[in-house]
């Protein structure tokens, strides 16, 4: 008996992993679903998200969210921390390309009609995601305090200040006063870093279990 | 590859032959491909982060305004929305219909999609007018993000 053996039997006897296992392994994939290309903007848009949170975490243990360090902290991630360079960038350009794959993904499912019944809470998750992964965008470009983020910060927060009845509430409790400042900055960094991450997370759970349960919709 | 057979009950269509799904298991077949896919995408983010590096700019500056500036590309046809709409209806001003429409309107249309097109077919030639609405909206989304790229702030 292998040393294999050895550990799957050992789980096997407490877990069951001989009935758990073969319903997740060997669950089938409708062909459509494989050999078309299409189907894979779901999937790069969750592999992109994967490298977001791993590089995310690593940025986090450099990253300062003063108005004072904030830029000095991501010049220092850029110039002088070993990698650093690569994992902003490459969280930088993970992040794009996350928000492209949804925004394809939803239109895949639009025209090939996926939303349909019995997936419509399906594609309101769906729509949920996109809103919490441009927030996602919107929040973490304020935080290496530059001038393009400081300005391109202050369109966002006018616009959304400009919303009828709501618009006022959400940019105070976005901004945390009546400007950018300090207390923008440790808003918009808890946001990123905390309440957007558990969001999608459920958000993420939902969406899937469903594509679980109701399979892969097919045809065009 | 091997192809499995799965058994695949139709209740709706009240069918008492059940119907054939050609499908292939999780794993390995369809994983093998979902890594292969992955791993092409992380080496093309990896080449995209080496050659092209994210930017910093000049530190924030509360008091000098940079000509000109953008949102980022995904909120571009809300700025270009709010820019190409200057007209006023009845009493309500045209700035307040330019946030609005782009954010609440759209967001609340897109929720309720599955709820409009109640058009059960899924077949995209019996679906004319979901599909021409969808080119529509899309063409009008580029020409907002467009008209946002062109008139920079």
């Amino acid at each position: 008996m292998t040393l294999y053996d050895k550990i799957y039997k050992w789980l096997d006897e407490r877990f069951k992993l001989r009935e758990l296992l073969p319903p997740i392994l060997k669950h089938p994939a409708p062909e459509y679903a494989v050999s078309n290309p299409l189907y894979c903007l779901g999937g790069t848009a969750f592999l992109c998200f994967l490298i977001l949170v791993i590089t995310g975490i690593f940025l986090a243990m450099y990253y300062k969210p003063t108005p004072e360090e904030a830029y000095k902290s991501v010049q220092n991630i850029m110039t002088a921390v070993p990698m650093g360079s690569l994992i902003r960038s490459l969280h930088h350009w993970a992040a794009n390309t996350m928000i492209a794959a949804v925004m394809l993904h939803m239109i895949r499912v639009y025209f090939m009609g996926a939303y349909k019944k019995p997936r419509e809470l399906n594609w309101v998750v769906g729509i949920f995601l996109l809103l919490t992964v441009t927030t996602f965008g919107f929040s973490g470009y304020l935080l290496p305090w530059d001038q393009l983020s400081f300005w391109a910060t202050k369109i966002g927060t006018g616009i959304a200040g400009s919303i009828p009845i709501i618009g006022g509430y959400i940019s105070l409790i976005l901004m945390g006063g009546n400007d950018i400042g300090a207390d923008t900055i440790t808003r918009f960094f808890a946001l990123h870093v905390l309440i957007l991450p558990m969001a999608i997370a459920i958000l993420l759970g939902m969406h899937f279990l469903m594509v679980r349960i109701q399979g892969i919709s097919g045809r065009l | 590859m091997a192809i499995i057979e799965v058994e695949k009950k139709q209740a709706e269509e009240q069918q008492k032959e059940p119907v054939r799904v050609r499908g292939l298991p999780f794993f390995p077949h369809f994983l093998l491909r979902e890594v292969v896919v992955m791993c092409l995408i992380a080496g093309s983010l990896l080449l995209l982060a080496s050659l092209y590096p994210a930017s910093l700019l000049k530190p924030a500056d509360p008091f000098t305004t940079p000509t000109p500036i953008y949102p980022e590309w995904y909120f571009l046809y809300v700025f270009g929305f709010l820019k190409f709409w200057t007209y006023d209806i009845g009493p309500i001003p045209a700035k307040i219909i330019g946030v609005t429409v782009p954010m609440i309107l759209w967001y609340g249309l897109l929720i309720l999609v599955p709820f409009i097109d109640r058009n059960p077919s899924s077949d995209i030639r019996k679906r004319k007018i979901a599909v021409a609405i969808g080119i529509i909206v899309l063409l009008g989304l580029l020409f907002f993000t467009y008209y946002g790229i062109v008139h920079g702030e």
